[in-house]
């Protein structure tokens, strides 16, 4: 087709159908041929353990409370300052990791950086617990989070960069099980080697939890050689495919801000008001579950972690749903709702946690999927990068400064306080969602070509839509998608003389949209992605 | 279709607003047998006693509208505190010193028209025991120490200020440190003000007991307080244990003990001693030094003993009946005594039914405009959206 060239797509690559012509110039076993697919499962596997001692440390504060509160004469508050200081450099952070990786570094040298600065945050931290000094301790965690945040945007751009198509959600989606899989682990085993090790120290103290820090470090040390061989890899492949290197392609510019639109205002209200009730939440929820419903400190850990053991397996599954019916506001009104049934149980109510917590850890996950893209809908392309920034950056922000007001509550009132506290927040969440519904239905009313809304759509019955690349039959414009969604069309009546752009291709794909400016038939049919 | 998910989302609010509000709806027990308002309360020391005694007497007078509750507070031998409620606001108490301070026969104090007396019930502060937890296990049966018996310390003079009387006592061996008690009387309802902040009515009276500074005998020891509880008629006979869910006002603990004295097989609770299984380890505490203390099942003693033991007792009851039971501070992997050489507990000792605590009006506050305003915005929206009915003007024709 003779517009085939002219199709843009985030991706940065060609499809799969330009890599046999550089492919490589000698056979090679199947598992060196950075086109195969076994290759790519091997970089696959790195890709999923680079993230994976991160996530394992991040939560090594929450799976030790009480020894180190104990080892170290803590209050709740001091112990709240080792997650806001992880979370104090991500809100300015959040902002250059894209143009870091891209312009700085490059993505291998800035992955294997990141990784150096997680290991090195977490090695910093556990020797200011084997030291008994708290500061050293604090800026272990502030060195950490520097590299923490940015490891999982390089590890996005490995993603985009080795997977495309259809394979990209499934690759996004095993990263971040193998995240989830590490915070799971890490609950449910660092109890035991503090007291393995406490036994080989003689007596549990500051010592036996440093030594019991320095080996989860090996974990971060694990992902550090990951990145290495990543970095090899993508080497490696680069010079044999003669491919470029990975890109996020994200655009951050501080200027657009003040372009935001209100719904976009109202998203960041709700992912704020939200994970602000999740996070700390987790940190403190060890003592909450031994004080309060008389676990043993073995059952409340398990409890506290199911909420990353059910978002595994439930994220990919409930992403598709979303994706399948759209309408992520309603998904979004539900999540926050059912999160907010949660805190209320746990608040008011004996009843078995473990109820509460997989209520939690299933809308948590359903919120995750709704949620962000729902930014891509509604801010042009140019500014999606700056809008993910802003949204990290503040989310960041508020998890700093809640968890160091939770542990302040917790020390002068108590957990029902607290509880009820984390309540008034998913109902800030629940506000700001139920605006937003009526923001974006009283908008559809107006007529709008700019495309930077959400729209709500109606389905075309007569015709059908596959998941799978497609063309028009006139314009020649290749749209893909790699969603199993469903596409939804317009008819443009003949007197039209041009297209009309609707939305913005993203690396999520939700939805995309036309770059054509002229066509030479109006009898086609062009597609695109309605949805709510 | 959107107004179909409003309501659906509207009835969904509804229904958690109303599981929020029935749970909240927590009444006080009415309380049928005493009243529950203000009392007045005029407190003397050692009245008509020609010279000190050995063992200080405190007697206050909480008058009521048609009640009087008398408190008397005696150091002579174990620390008492006993309770006479009386059915009339003009009885009094008379002592005979010289049969009081002999402690030989009962009938030194009596409370007068002796036929108004409703209720009485007395606790005795016996013995403190003390372990070595070598294991850390937190079992008060083994390596138990020579107890210390509380009639043998050498109490101070009781310090009198405004409602509250200190008691401050120490071994007959070694000077190092104390034991003290500070009991303090209520006129109206209220809160205390140091953790764990006991809801008092004006039918109770609040005891504070403190070890400070008392040298342990082993380096991992724990402490037991062993508590009798006398009774005429009724002693205190069973502990329950309720769970709450409000630890507002004491951080982290969710359970209330109350050992309480009933008729057989009645419900009305005629006195009471209440607590809440938490110690701690510093005199102005934080979060990290609640200490959660265990109870023993409260056993029948020999009244006989209690009497020989405490002077008020012998003093008021004729045949007293006792039940007694132990407390033991601290749990297995808790910090020991030797950390801070400070204990202190609190309880609550009162006729009629204990008090029921309730939510702060913060709580209820910040529920009511969490829960509400999301509510509210629903119901503008749904209101906005029906007036602003219009056709929704498409450029396009949808296919077929």
């Amino acid at each position: 087709m003779a517009d085939y060239d002219e199709r843009q797509s985030l991706l940065g690559d060609e499809s799969d159908g330009r890599e046999a012509d550089r492919g490589p110039g000698r056979p090679m076993p199947a598992i060196c041929d950075p086109s195969h697919l076994l290759h790519r499962v091997v970089v696959l596997v790195f890709m999923c353990f680079l993230g994976f001692g991160s996530y394992f440390c991040y939560d090594n504060p929450a799976a030790l409370q009480t020894q180190v509160i104990r080892d170290l004469n803590l209050n709740t508050k001091e112990f709240m300052q080792l997650y806001a200081w992880y979370s104090w450099p991500n809100v300015v952070l959040c902002f250059f990791g894209g143009f870091m990786i891209d312009r700085v570094f490059g993505i291998r040298l800035g992955t294997i950086i990141f990784s150096l600065f997680v290991c090195v945050g977490q090695v910093i931290f556990a020797t200011g617990a084997w030291w008994n000094k708290f500061w050293l301790m604090e800026v272990g965690r502030f060195v950490f989070g520097i590299g923490g945040e940015s490891l999982a945007v390089a590890q996005n751009t490995y993603a985009v960069n080795w997977f495309k198509g259809k394979e990209l959600n499934l690759v996004f989606g095993l990263q971040l099980s193998m995240a989830r899989l590490g915070s799971t682990v890490n609950m449910n085993i660092m109890g035991s080697v503090y007291s393995q090790v406490a036994d080989l120290v003689g007596s549990p103290g500051h010592t036996a939890l440093g030594a019991s820090l320095m080996i989860a470090a090996v974990t971060c040390l694990f992902s550090l050689i990951c990145a290495l061989v990543l970095g090899f890899l993508d080497k490696r492949a680069e010079k044999i495919l003669h491919k470029e290197e990975g890109k996020t392609g994200e655009v951050v510019k501080l200027t657009d801000v003040k372009d935001f639109p209100l719904p976009l205002w109202l998203i960041f209200i709700i992912c704020v008001g939200y994970y602000v009730a999740i996070f700390p939440f987790i940190g403190l929820g060890q003592v909450f579950f031994i004080e309060k419903f008389n676990f043993s400190p073995a059952q409340a850990r398990a409890v506290n972690s199911i909420v990353y053991i059910i978002s595994a397996p439930a994220s990919p599954v409930l992403g598709f749903m979303v994706d399948k019916t759209g309408r992520n506001v309603i998904w979004v009104i539900i999540a926050v709702v059912t999160t907010l049934c949660a805190h209320m149980m746990l608040a008011f109510t004996f009843w078995n946690p473990w109820i509460a917590m997989s209520l939690l850890g299933l809308s948590y996950s359903l919120l995750a999927c709704a949620l962000w893209p729902m930014v891509a809908f509604v801010v042009p392309e140019h500014q999606l990068g700056t809008a993910y920034g802003f949204m990290q950056s503040i989310q960041n922000l508020g998890l700093a400064l809640i968890a160091m007001a939770a542990g302040a509550i917790l020390d002068s009132r108590g957990y029902l306080l607290l509880e009820v506290f984390f309540c008034a927040c998913v109902c800030i969440a629940l506000m700001a969602v139920v605006t937003l519904y009526f923001v974006d239905y009283l908008r559809d009313d107006d007529d709008d070509d700019e495309g930077t809304h959400i729209l709500l759509g109606f389905r075309a019955s007569s015709l059908h839509c596959s998941p799978q690349s497609y063309q028009t039959t006139a314009t020649g414009q290749d749209c893909t998608t790699d969603s199993a969604q469903c596409c939804h069309l317009w008819l443009f009546p003949p007197e039209l003389t041009h297209y009309v752009p609707i939305g913005t291709l993203t690396n999520d794909t939700s939805q995309f949209g036309l770059h054509s400016t002229s066509s030479t038939s109006h009898t086609d049919f062009i597609f695109s992605d309605i949805r709510h | 279709m959107a107004a179909v998910e409003t309501e659906r989302i509207g009835r969904v609010c509804a229904a958690i607003c109303l599981l929020s509000v029935c749970s909240l709806c927590r009444g006080h027990t009415q309380d049928r047998q005493v009243s529950t308002r203000d009392r007045q309360v005029l407190i003397e020391l050692n009245p008509g006693s020609p010279s000190p005694p050995p063992g200080d007497l405190l007697h206050a007078r909480a008058v009521g509208d048609n009640d009087t509750l008398h408190f008397l507070f005696c150091s002579q031998g174990a620390p008492t505190l006993l309770l006479v409620h009386t059915n009339t606001s003009f009885s009094t108490v008379k002592v005979n010193w010289t049969q009081f301070n002999n402690r030989t026969h009962s009938g030194g104090l009596t409370v007068e028209p002796e036929s108004s007396i409703l209720y009485s019930t007395a606790v005795v502060f016996n013995r403190l025991l003390e372990y070595d937890d070598v294991n850390d296990t937190a079992d008060p049966t083994s390596d138990l120490f020579p107890p210390y018996d509380l009639q043998d310390f050498r109490w101070s003079r009781l310090n009198l200020s405004g409602l509250t009387a200190l008691l401050c006592g120490n071994t007959a061996a070694s000077s190092n440190g104390s034991l003290c008690l500070q009991l303090s009387l209520f006129e109206t309802e209220g809160r205390g003000q140091h953790w764990p902040r006991l809801l008092h009515t004006a039918n109770s009276s609040q005891l504070r007991v403190w070890l400070d500074g008392v040298l342990p005998r082993a380096t991992r020891s724990r402490f037991l307080l062993e508590l009798q509880s006398v009774g005429g008629a009724s002693p205190l006979s069973r502990v329950e244990v309720h769970r709450s869910i409000d630890d507002e006002f004491t951080p982290s603990i969710f359970k209330v003990s109350q050992w309480t004295s009933a008729l057989n097989n009645s419900s009305d609770v005629l006195g009471f001693v209440q607590w809440k299984p938490v110690a701690y380890r510093q005199a102005d505490p934080a979060l990290e030094d609640a200490a959660p203390c265990r109870h023993s099942e409260p056993r029948p003693q020999s009244g006989e003993a209690v009497a020989a033991v405490s002077g008020l007792i012998r003093a008021f009851y004729k045949e007293p009946e006792a039940t007694g039971l132990n407390v033991s501070f601290g749990l297995a992997g808790d910090p020991f005594y030797n950390s801070t050489k400070f204990l202190s507990w609190t309880l609550l000792v009162g006729v009629g039914s204990p008090p029921v605590d309730s939510f702060s009006p913060l709580v209820i506050g910040m529920m009511a405009v969490g829960l509400g305003t999301p509510m509210i915005l629903l119901l503008l929206g749904g209101i906005c959206v029906c007036t602003r009915k219009r056709a929704v003007a498409t450029a396009y024709e949808p296919i077929n």
